[in-house]
């Protein structure tokens, strides 16, 4: 039961003809008599809300930034006209650009009510409640209840560095096609026999072919295939700190795809991995069609816990994975303490079987404060920025000289970066 | 940003996620966030302006409401100039401090009272009284002033007082013809001539018992109308006048005609005059009445009535579409919030050494590798190689560069701006 704006109106009313023909208690009490059993045969009267049959179709998935819609299907059994509003309840972040919807269904028919929703979040956001109220012939009441209608949208993280992809690949091309005869050596491997041609590198004639045929023929290279690639997403508190306006995990995700993509289009096989203290996403041998999606779909609902990551643990999990050598790229935010305690003394066995490179995130405001000059306060502020950039230096000093790989940076160049990264390795063959 | 849990340092990031509800409906939470802004925005960021465009929507009823106390203070400054009618200290047009100060002069001693108990009680038998607004004073006080032994000057009474005081004289409408003769055998009358009196004019019931003189009588009106009745009893008893116009006690119409004379002569009669001005206070407990009792039944009744429809409207406005939506929102933390945090804590410990110390260092790193050596090349090669690149001493450098720690903060800030004009220098060869 809920009033409408009819009621109190009516109400209003009620007090001329209290004040100018009954003025007494008894006038008062009849008027609003009168003004309730209206109101109260209104909502009687009204279509009946328990037995509509509500149903859902609509988009499951967004990328984030995109709009999405979802429906309401609404079947009206009764005997009455159902008429009123409808209100598909989600939550804030789920950006739904009107909840209320005017609702009119005649007996026995069905009305479709679609929420255009483009969330402001990346993650899983699940439909409220349902909530339809009915309004009565005279639009004095209302018949009003809610339900459950569960429904999940999932928000995609967006990809921005998708715009990245073609000059990467272009470059990646460019790497085999001039493997093909000119390079040769560690990370490469044997491709083809074909007929000499003026240019080719004559340590490159394969002699014994030579004899066997009757021209002289030339051995041909191309970098290596099938590689593996491990992206590792640090999941724990240092990927929860915002750089900006979002988490250093959206930027390490954008980075991930850039290179999934990438490493997929060179032939290599992708898997990903996140963890803090234990696995929190894992994709294996997904096929390089689907790759992408299934690690989109992976990566959505992850949120970085405040929790310190277990890179021991973490490591532990890479090595029981087992199998053939991987370049295993951990995305982090870079820390003193979780590095040197948790990192460095599982470094040996990791780097023992496998490459490792790791990308961190760093943040602009650092620079913006180590530059600030003015009062005591900004200068203060600029000898403790400075301060963290030679902790940061001293760190990746450290890892570099123990043979991984680094790749330092803002987040918006994260992805760039370490694709060129990936492509130099693939490059000198050392994947 | 959006509410969350904001984090000081590092170390409480492990205090786990703190989701917090927001209702879905309330407006500090809402939806509608600009497009576009998806991928950097992750929160959703209250509405702009919505507070704004609600104060415009009551923009027009404000400025009515503006308006109408303007105008109410205006009308109440401009009508506050009328005050002091028919009193002997006010020296306003319509007061009647000339009156008085005349009658002064004359050896009349004028006592001002406010309330009828001391009127009562001061007016003896051989002195004047001057009920000044007679109409103020209910039916009960009216009663009470009829046996007051002195004789009675009675300024523009109403029919309700003269039924009481002087039952003889009837109230016979208003006149706005000015100046008149007295044309009547009343001395004080006879004396003053012609006089300015607008007001009320008055007859006097033929079959009244009491001698009345009318006098002043009304040119314009047909009959016995007249503004100034006497009433002498034949028993030699206190006289009563009955005025209608307080014109000649006011200083503005004073020196009209003969309003002068007409006003001593009236009230100069007696040594002693009582000029009883009734204040608006001065009721009788019983004839008290609250403005409750003033107001017909039908808008109490027709007030309860609203009271409900406001009932009913809140009911209304308070029923909501649904529940409220929860809203589990991120932890908000910004990475360099140990690096702010650390900065804070060499302010508060005044910590200048260590300060100066990382400046230092990261100042001989950038200069070092900029000049070709390794960035922890040995601080004579670094002096050295700044001090040919930049022209300085190398005893200078080496002090800026090496030199001892600075000993407040002003020295601290002193040092990174000389290490920055080194450095300055230093890249520009």
């Amino acid at each position: 039961m809920a009033l409408t704006g009819r009621t109190p109106l009516l109400a209003l009313l009620g007090a001329l003809v209290v004040g100018l023909a009954a003025p007494s208690w008894a006038g008062v009490l009849l008027v609003t008599l009168a003004v309730l059993v209206l109101a109260a045969v209104d909502a009687a009267l009204a279509g009946a809300v328990r037995p509509l049959e509500l149903h859902r179709a609509g988009d499951t998935s967004v990328r984030l930034g995109e709009q999405a819609r979802v429906d309401v299907l609404v079947t009206n059994p009764g005997r009455r006209r159902v008429h009123g509003l409808l209100r598909d309840a989600w939550p804030p972040s789920a950006g739904a650009a009107s909840q209320r919807h005017r609702l009119q269904v005649a007996a026995g028919d069905r009305a479709r009510v679609s929420t255009l929703l483009r969330p402001t979040r990346r993650g899983d956001r699940h439909a409220y409640r349902v909530t339809v109220r009915s309004v009565g012939p005279l639009g004095l009441a209302a018949r009003q209840r809610s339900r459950q209608l569960p429904w999940t949208l999932r928000a995609l993280p967006p990809f921005a560095s998708r715009r990245h992809l073609p000059a990467k690949l272009a470059q990646l091309r460019e790497i085999e096609g001039r493997a093909a005869v000119m390079v040769r050596g560690q990370g490469t491997e044997f491709d083809s026999l074909r007929e000499y041609v003026p240019g080719d590198d004559v340590r490159s004639i394969d002699w014994r072919a030579t004899a066997r045929r009757s021209e002289v023929t030339v051995r041909t290279w191309r970098p290596e295939r099938d590689r593996r690639v491990l992206l590792v997403l640090d999941t724990g508190r240092t990927s929860a700190g915002r750089v900006g306006d979002a988490p250093r995990l959206d930027a390490c995700m954008d980075a991930a795809l850039l290179l999934a993509a990438l490493a997929a289009r060179g032939g290599d096989r992708v898997d990903l991995l996140a963890y803090d203290r234990r696995v929190r996403a894992r994709v294996e041998g997904a096929p390089a069609p689907a790759l992408l999606a299934s690690l989109v779909d992976a990566m959505a609902p992850l949120e970085a816990e405040l929790v310190e990551t277990d890179l021991a643990g973490m490591a532990a999990t890479v090595l029981a994975r087992g199998g053939r050598r991987s370049l295993v790229v951990l995305l982090t935010g870079l820390e003193a303490t979780p590095v040197e305690e948790g990192l460095l003394p599982v470094l040996g066995r990791l780097l023992h079987r496998h490459t490792v490179l790791v990308a961190a995130v760093s943040d602009p405001r650092v620079a913006e404060l180590a530059d600030a000059r003015g009062d005591a306060a900004t200068v203060y502020a600029a000898a403790s920025a400075e301060r963290a950039r030679a902790e940061r230096a001293r760190l990746v000093e450290l890892l570099r000289r123990r043979g991984v790989e680094v790749v330092d940076a803002l987040p918006d160049e994260l992805a760039p970066a370490l694709a060129d990264r990936y492509l130099a390795l693939k490059a000198a063959g050392r994947l | 940003m959006t509410a969350g849990t904001p984090a000081t340092d590092s170390a409480s990031l492990a205090a786990g996620a703190h989701p917090a509800d927001v209702p879905a409906d309330a407006p500090a939470a809402v939806t509608a966030a600009p497009p576009g802004s998806g991928s950097a925005n992750h929160l959703p960021r209250p509405p702009h302006g919505t507070l704004l465009q609600r104060a415009r929507r009551f923009r027009a009823p404000a400025a009515l409401a503006v308006l109408v106390l303007v105008a109410g203070l205006a009308l109440a400054l401009a009508a506050n100039g009328r005050t002091g009618s028919l009193d002997p200290r006010a020296a306003s047009p319509e007061g009647s401090k000339a009156v008085a100060t005349l009658l002064g002069r004359e050896g009349v001693d004028v006592r001002l009272v406010r309330t009828l108990d001391e009127a009562v009680a001061s007016a003896a038998a051989g002195d004047t009284l001057l009920v000044a607004q007679p109409d103020l004073l209910v039916e009960e006080q009216a009663r009470r002033m009829a046996e007051v032994p002195a004789s009675l000057v009675l300024v523009e009474p109403g029919q309700g007082f003269l039924d009481v005081v002087a039952p003889s004289v009837l109230e016979a409408g208003q006149s706005f013809d000015s100046a008149r003769d007295p044309a009547c055998p009343f001395p004080t009358a006879e004396r003053a001539g012609r006089a300015e009196l607008p007001g009320r004019v008055y007859s006097v019931r033929p079959d009244s018992a009491t001698a009345a003189t009318g006098c002043y009588p009304d040119a314009s009106a047909a009959g016995d109308a007249v503004a100034l009745v006497r009433l002498e009893p034949a028993s030699g008893a206190r006289s009563t006048t009955v005025l209608g116009s307080s014109r000649p006690l006011t200083n503005a119409g004073l020196d009209e005609e003969g309003n002068a004379a007409l006003a001593l002569g009236l009230l100069g009669e007696h040594e002693r005059l009582v000029w009883y001005l009734p204040s608006p206070d001065d009721v009788p407990p019983g004839a008290r009445r609250a403005l409750r009792d003033l107001l017909p039944d039908g808008v109490e009744f027709g007030a309860v009535q609203i009271a409900l429809a406001v009932v009913l409207a809140a009911l209304w406005r308070g029923r909501r579409l649904g529940p409220v939506v929860p809203e589990p929102l991120p932890v908000v933390v910004p990475a360099a919030e140990t690096v702010e945090g650390r900065a804070r804590l060499y302010r508060r410990a005044h910590a200048a050494d260590r300060a100066a110390d990382a400046l230092r260092t990261a100042a001989a790193g950038r200069l070092a590798s900029g000049l070709g050596l390794p960035r922890r090349a040995a601080p004579p090669d670094v002096v050295e190689a700044v001090a040919r690149a930049t022209g300085r001493s190398p005893a200078e450098v080496g002090a800026l560069l090496y030199g001892p720690p600075p000993g407040d903060d002003a020295a601290l800030v002193r040092l990174a701006s000389d290490l920055d004009r080194l450095e300055t220098e230093a890249r520009r060869t």
